[in-house]
């Protein structure tokens, strides 16, 4: 069942000394809408029934398929969480949240003294999650780790989205550097160290397409609304003096408006998308594991933006039914998009078993969308 | 049965390396796997940690010596350690593609649809009910000052009107089913929220100058304080607020099962359907206003004086009712006439006897 044999081969490389040959190792999904759809469904159905309680036994029945059915080189990853973690993880989630938005109703201005603590919180949570998450995953036996700090979760979230929203999105490669780095510098396969390095400059050179189509359509609405400017403020002036017919050309003028505003949404989630997906392309490929072997992705910006819109536009469609299809889809996109290069082999390796301790940070991520793409 | 051999992939104590192997099951009920013609792991059934069958994801079994099998090969591994009667292995069963799938989504669809339309009321009710009386005084009390802070100004109203004013609105108010001394009258310069009232969950109500200028009488603006005594005493504000809780966590439920782009899809939907909620609400303040306006013998078509005026200013701002969280101001005012008309028929019936 794994299909790795068209894709791998020898690279030749001539001119650089070396003794092991370099192998170009393909992911691949092998998971079925099929099988995902009866998953999925029994999933959503127990977690209703049992009022939630099921939702950490599909959490990880979920996360088990796609793991499961990841293969590179011939064999799959594995996802070891415990459901009861999970249930307890998200429980503790829960509570905070809810008493978050308790003192948030009951009193708004603590909510502003919440907002600058969560932002301190932040940092720990996702430094949490994600070492949970790495400790609970296992290829080959063995396990990975991850071993990122306070301070640089600190500057790749906090200071990287601030940077981010306040440049207007001009400064967004070098939160995804500091993101990208944080996320791969810090994690270990068997105690041996991943490396990444993605150049700025290369991150803009994927910024660069989706920052124009932004700054394209900022300036045509602008435009358009500059050239009915003085039409609008006569009407402004009408309505308030009372002449009849005015408040309806007003309204009519304000919905044309609105409505033209949701094309404009969706060119930013585009933008969003395809450098979402250009930054993934560099930053795998800036990627060494072990120093030696080496991640390479080149997903299709433009197709990885057609999957994602039409999987959203298939699953609202049919009210959540098409779900289980746009996940396998999407799933064997990412890997088919995905190599390592291998140098040797991928036999050498030891694991360090760690506790992974609670699961309350990593359900944080979880139920608040975090998404960290593996 | 128990001679078949499972191939598959065994690796050594918490390394990496594989080999082809295969499982079998000892002499004694043990399992055993061999590579290459040698025992490399053998231990009981018992001790072996067997990963749940998830479709057809390959099986793993950890020995306790940190070693690991694993095989694609789900039927095998189920007939040599008997798997299948486990829990897991019934929701396994469940799980596959058969026609009853497309029972389980109608039933999971029809199941969802009843949470939100019954549920979710009923929990509302319930946390209503067990809020402590604090509660909506610290938020009525925190909101008044922050307000105060960022918006409003005191009054410029003339003492004399104030107290007129005050006075009406007391005799209104002890007509409510929580009586006058359940709410208190702020007079507040509007500035940038202009001609405006409303109510806080503690009974403070607030009304600002610019709306006393903008009705044509006082009756009018008592029509209003009519709908805003309504908001309180239909305690609307708790109601949005759990509302909005119970939904959330409805969303949050079946999150990781329909991708973050389908929980915003949700969440969106959900924002709608709470304006809808709150036009409702508007709706059935309207309504009490002229039921208490008539009760204190004034005009119970008072608020319509006061929605004229409204619509005369400002008109409809063209946004689509769907997007916002008042009803259309002319659409109020048909309702409340035809509730007036109604309120009248019922008494004309009475009467007679």
């Amino acid at each position: 069942m794994t299909d790795t044999g068209p894709w791998s081969g020898t690279l030749d490389e001539g001119g650089l000394p070396r003794e092991l040959p370099r192998t170009v190792e393909q992911f691949s999904f092998t998971g079925t809408a099929r099988e995902y759809f009866g998953i999925w469904i029994v999933n959503v159905l127990l977690t209703i029934v049992t009022i939630g309680v099921y939702s950490a036994w599909a959490k990880v029945r979920r996360m088990r398929y796609f793991y499961g059915n990841t293969f590179l080189a011939g064999s799959s990853f594995d996802y070891h969480a415990r459901p009861v973690r999970i249930l307890i993880g998200r429980i503790v989630v829960l509570i905070i949240l809810g008493l978050y938005n308790l003192i948030a109703n009951i009193y708004p201005p603590a909510a502003a003294i919440l907002f600058v603590l969560f932002a301190f919180v932040l940092p720990f949570f996702v430094m949490r999650g994600l070492r949970f998450k790495a400790r609970v995953t296992s290829f080959r036996n063995v396990r990975f780790d991850f071993h990122g700090g306070y301070w640089g979760a600190f500057k790749a979230y906090v200071v990287g989205s601030a940077i981010t929203w306040m440049s207007l999105g001009v400064l967004a490669p070098i939160a995804s550097r500091w993101m990208w780095t944080y996320l791969f510098n810090n994690t270990t396969y068997g105690g041996r160290p991943v490396t990444s390095d993605p150049a700025l400059r290369a991150l803009y050179g994927q910024w660069l397409l989706p920052a124009a189509m932004v700054l394209g359509v900022v300036v045509l609405f602008g435009l358009s609304l500059f050239a009915v400017y003085p039409a609008l403020t006569a009407l402004f002036e009408d309505a308030r003096s009372g002449t009849g017919d005015a408040d309806s050309m007003l309204g009519l003028l304000l919905t044309i408006l609105s409505i033209a505003l949701l094309p404009i949404v969706i060119l930013f989630i585009f933008a969003g998308l395809i450098y979402a997906a250009g930054a993934r392309n560099v930053a795998y490929n800036a990627t060494l594991i072990d120093g030696r072997h080496r991640l390479m992705s080149s997903i299709g910006r433009w197709r990885f933006v057609w999957i994602n819109v039409s999987n959203l536009v298939a699953t609202v469609a049919t009210l959540g039914l098409a779900r289980p299809w746009a996940a396998v889809r999407l799933a064997k996109f990412l890997a088919a998009s995905t190599a390592l290069e291998v140098e040797g082999s991928l036999d050498g390796y030891i694991s360090r078993i760690e506790e992974a301790g609670p699961a309350v940070a990593a359900e944080y991520l979880d139920v608040e969308g975090f998404d960290f793409g593996f | 049965m128990a001679s078949d051999r499972i191939e598959g992939a065994w690796y050594p104590p918490g390394a990496s390396q594989r080999n082809a192997a295969h499982l079998r099951a000892g002499p004694g009920g043990e399992l055993v796997v061999e590579t290459g013609g040698a025992e490399v792991a053998r231990a009981a059934n018992a001790d072996i940690e067997l990963s749940d069958r998830i479709a057809a994801a390959p099986r793993r079994l950890s020995f306790p010596d940190g070693s690991l099998f694993e095989t694609a090969d789900n039927d095998g591994v189920d007939l040599l350690t008997g798997a299948q009667a486990s829990a897991s292995g019934f929701i396994a069963r469940l799980e596959q593609f058969r026609p009853r799938l497309f029972v389980f989504a109608a039933i999971a669809i029809a199941l969802s649809y009843a949470v939100y339309r019954f549920a979710v009321p009923v929990l509302v009710e319930v946390a209503v009910a067990v809020t402590p009386p604090a509660v909506p005084g610290v938020i009525g009390r925190s909101a008044l000052a922050s307000l105060d802070q960022a918006v409003l100004a005191p009054s410029e109203l003339p003492a004399a009107k104030q107290a007129a004013i005050r006075s009406q609105f007391e005799a209104l108010a002890a007509y409510s089913q929580l009586g006058a001394q359940a709410y208190s009258l702020n007079f507040r310069k509007g500035g940038s929220i202009g001609p405006n009232a409303f109510a806080l969950p503690d009974g403070s109500l607030v009304l600002t100058d610019e709306l006393v200028q903008l009705a044509a009488d006082d009756e009018a603006v008592l029509g209003v304080l009519g709908h805003e005594i309504a908001h309180v005493e239909g305690k609307h504000t708790l109601r949005q607020i759990y509302r909005a809780a119970g939904v959330a966590g409805l969303i949050m439920l079946i999150g990781g099962d329909i991708g973050a782009a389908g929980e915003d899809v949700l969440v969106q939907g959900s924002a709608l359907a709470a304006m809808s909620y709150s036009r409702k609400q508007e709706t059935a303040s309207d309504r009490r206003s002229v039921e208490l306006m008539l009760a204190a013998g004034q005009d119970p078509l008072a608020i319509v004086g006061f929605f004229e005026k409204l619509n005369e200013r400002y008109g409809d701002m063209g946004l689509p009712s769907m997007l916002s969280t008042h009803p259309e101001t002319l659409r109020r005012i048909d309702d409340v006439r035809a509730y007036a008309a109604e309120l009248k028929a019922k008494a004309g019936q009475a009467a007679p006897n």
